[in-house]
């Protein structure tokens, strides 16, 4: 199997941030939270944004942190650097549910997979790639310069390639 | 902030006699000497999560704290991969450590996690004079902070920005086997248990009545 290797110019993206930009980011360990990511067509750019919870209500503090705002502010900056919404693509990984049973579980990593659908809906992004839900953990790494290469590496160790 | 440097010191010493307590019980399990480091305790934000727990592969037992504490409180023991089967092999006297984890390990695991915890949990409750234990244990093969992300996401943590870490590293050097303990207190347990410590260490510096 083929191993990832990481480029030491790739910016890690932790829980509730989001960067736009054209280096390669990777966001490591998404259990419940989803790896978003909004690629641009032309110009080898594109966001990615950890998003831990499904819904922001009203708070602006951390965009990257909420479903709804997380696609905002993606759509936003890349807007700002000339790209339309068009040209966009989305593609998701994450949302799985490790721990059953657990009184606090509630399936939040299946509502943070529909909000940010819900929310790329709104926007008429096509989702051109998800591997969403399970019970495994996910690192996924994408490379805007690559044609929006996103790679998802589960606990396991396979790779795919969204 | 969510401690203050006080605070951290009583959490630690709390923390540091309960980490014993589950230190001797794998010592009398693996019938070997356990090294113990002092816990380390951080207030991070949740964006640096990732620089204190990584994606490696490990094995992850989860209880969550029960008893007389508000829920959403929990801990987490993590073994990493190239530990598991040392730490199984040493409890279920086998030597072959090029193998596949199966029931019986997962079962090891289990068990291992269940004492160990409970007597984490029963030394620090006993400090404190109240009660806690732990849930029945959910175990996962997977990455560390795929879990801990998890569980800050999960009902009792909700939309927190600051995490309180807690971890204490135990290892049997003989083995060459490694265990963190994580404790995951959410705001309102963490708010409880600062309280009793502060009333604990109140009424210790005060003298005995002379009534």
């Amino acid at each position: 199997m083929s191993k990832e290797q990481p480029d030491p110019q790739t910016v890690i993206i932790g829980i509730g941030e989001f960067l736009v930009g054209k280096l390669p980011m990777s966001s490591i360990g998404l259990g419940s939270c989803i790896g978003l990511v909004l690629h641009s067509r032309t110009g080898g750019i594109g966001g990615m944004a950890h998003v831990m919870l499904p819904d922001s209500q009203g708070r602006e503090d951390r965009p990257g942190k909420f479903a709804d705002t997380a696609v905002e502010i993606l759509v936003s900056e890349l807007s700002a650097a000339g790209c339309r919404p068009s040209q966009m693509v989305a593609k998701i990984a994450g949302g799985a549910s490790m721990f059953k049973g657990f009184s606090g579980n509630l399936n939040i990593g299946e509502r943070n997979t529909e909000a940010v659908l819900v929310a790329l809906k709104g926007k008429n992004i096509e989702v051109a790639g998800k591997d969403v839900g399970g019970t495994m953990g996910r690192t996924v790494t994408y490379y805007p310069a690559l044609g929006g290469r996103m790679v998802v590496r589960s606990a396991d160790g396979t790779l795919k390639e969204l | 902030m969510l401690l203050n440097s006080q605070q951290c010191d009583a959490l630690r010493e709390l923390g540091n006699i309960g980490a014993a307590h589950a230190a001797t019980t794998l010592s009398t399990m693996l019938m070997t000497n356990i090294e113990m480091d002092v816990p380390d305790i951080k207030v991070i934000d949740i964006s640096q999560v990732h620089q204190y727990v990584s994606d490696e592969l490990a094995a992850l037992v989860l209880f969550e704290i029960t008893g007389e504490v508000s829920g959403g409180g929990y801990v987490l023991l993590h073994i990493p991969k190239n530990s598991v089967i040392r730490l199984t092999n040493a409890m279920l006297g086998m030597t072959e450590q090029d193998r596949e984890l199966t029931e019986m390990d997962e079962s090891a695991l289990l068990e291992i996690g269940n004492i160990m915890v409970s007597a984490f949990l029963d030394a620090t409750a006993g400090l404190l004079n109240i009660i806690m234990l732990p849930s029945p244990p959910s175990l996962t093969i997977d990455m560390p902070h795929a879990a801990v992300q998890s569980i800050l996401a999960s009902e009792g943590f909700m939309d927190i920005n600051e995490v309180v870490l807690f971890r204490t590293e135990l290892r049997s050097d003989q083995h060459k086997i490694i265990n963190n303990l994580f404790l995951l207190p959410n705001e309102p347990m963490l708010d409880e248990i600062v309280t009793m410590l502060e009333n604990l260490l109140t009424t210790a510096s005060e003298s005995p009545g002379t009534s």
